[in-house]
């Protein structure tokens, strides 16, 4: 009986190979109680997977992230723009966490960057970390999105729902917090359908509004506009074309 | 490659906590634990991370380190010292205080989900949550696919048992 119930639940999980596949379905064809056990067992499995995804929404992230160890600081401060200098000032930038109160925040390396655009170059700066396996695994059900996209809303001042940050071609995958000089500084992470990230930057630091615009930094195309005290940026490698259009498609939505 | 190593385990833990520490509550049936389990996990991971290959599944990576530190570490101490567990059944679905909000359905698979043996628990979370094959499952826990089939037939009997 057991064995019977591997063979339907490998049958359900399409995981049987093709002559056993075809054995089992020409049994299950002349058996009505092997028909009844295969019913059972299916219907018992459904809800499994989706209710592993509830449990998603229930971890503590903030209590989480702020367990994230820092790494050693460096002893020598790299060249900004050196290539593997860079790279190391890319990883030191990304990860300093610090622990704030219910909230961890990657903070970026204060004073790096004095001008008031400079995040835009952190930003192109640690996203160049990021892969295509960085986000692509991550697929947080609605209720996970809304409360992810909820709590990055809060922290910037804006209204951020699964419906409103939509973007055409894109798959959302995360959202989480970081900061730039003190200021809050949330990030919503799209996937293209290769995999790759795209993501939308949202820096909640008084600027003056300001138009669309857009530029290259290597690979990186960058769109970004201000607006509401807050200064948005799309960023990825993606056309500059795409960047744009996807910044006014956002733009019009949040 | 360890400087693309390092590089690519950063990025990927902070993605991946949600996960594992859902893995990691499925194993212990403990939340306390799970937080440490996790936080253990980021730190191996991280003086560990020239041995990750560039190119590879970081979060699979993660999630290998975060069973291998229960398994070695954390479950067989708490065997050694004689206390056991003292885990709850129904922990997927309350935090000790109160009972979690949650879709009725999924509570109740949950709960039963969470009476499992560990094997099978853990079999459960990698197949139906994780979306590992068989063959990846069998592979990840080091035992043969016939297990891993028998492990999830008996979740799903027991399941059934629920209507």
């Amino acid at each position: 009986m057991a064995e019977e119930d591997a063979e339907l639940v490998a049958l359900i999980d399409n995981e049987l190979d093709e002559s056993r596949k075809n054995a089992l379905l020409a049994r299950l064809a002349a058996d009505a109680r092997l028909r009844e056990r295969y019913d059972e067992l299916r219907t018992a499995g459904a809800p499994i997977a989706a209710s592993l995804q509830e449990l998603l929404g229930q971890a503590p992230l903030d209590r989480l992230r702020a367990a994230i160890p820092a790494d050693r600081p460096s002893r020598q401060p790299p060249s900004r723009f050196a290539g593997a200098g860079l790279r190391q000032l890319a990883a030191g930038i990304a990860i300093g966490l610090l622990a704030a109160g219910a909230a961890a925040w990657i903070a970026i390396s204060a004073g790096l960057i004095g001008d008031r655009d400079g995040w835009r170059e952190a930003v192109a700066e640690y996203t160049d970390l990021y892969t295509n396996e960085t986000f692509s695994s991550q697929n947080p059900d609605a209720a996970l999105q809304a409360v992810e996209l909820d709590a990055v809303g809060a922290r910037v001042g804006a209204k951020l729902t699964p419906e409103n940050i939509a973007l055409p071609g894109l798959r959302f995958t995360a959202a989480f917090m970081l900061a730039y000089e003190g200021s809050p500084l949330g990030v919503i992470a799209y996937v293209d359908p290769s995999g790759a990230p795209v993501l939308l930057c949202i820096l909640a630091h008084g600027a003056a509004d300001a138009p669309l615009q857009s530029e290259r930094r290597d690979d990186l195309s960058l769109a970004w506009w201000s607006s509401g005290g807050r200064s948005h940026l799309v960023i990825g490698r993606i056309p500059d074309e795409r960047a744009v259009a996807l910044a006014q498609t956002i733009k019009k939505q949040i | 490659m360890s400087e693309e190593s390092r590089r690519e385990v950063r990025a990927g833990l902070e993605p991946s906590l949600a996960r594992l520490w859902r893995y990691a509550l499925v194993l212990s049936r403990s939340r306390d634990v799970a937080d440490d389990l996790v936080q253990a996990t980021c730190l191996r991971a991280i003086e560990r991370a020239d041995q990750f290959v560039p190119g590879t599944r970081v979060d699979r990576w993660l999630l290998a380190i975060l069973r291998s530190i229960w398994l070695n570490e954390i479950r067989s101490r708490r065997v050694r010292e004689g206390g056991g567990f003292v885990d709850a059944e129904d922990v997927l679905t309350s935090d000790g205080a109160r009972e979690i909000e949650m879709n009725i359905t999924a509570a109740a698979v949950l709960r039963a989900i969470g009476q499992l043996p560990e094997a099978q628990r853990e079999t459960v979370l990698l197949v139906y949550g994780e979306g590992y094959s068989y063959a990846e499952a069998a592979s990840a826990l080091a035992i043969p696919i016939g297990t891993v089939m028998s492990r999830l037939a008996a979740a799903r009997a027991a399941l059934a048992k629920l209507k």
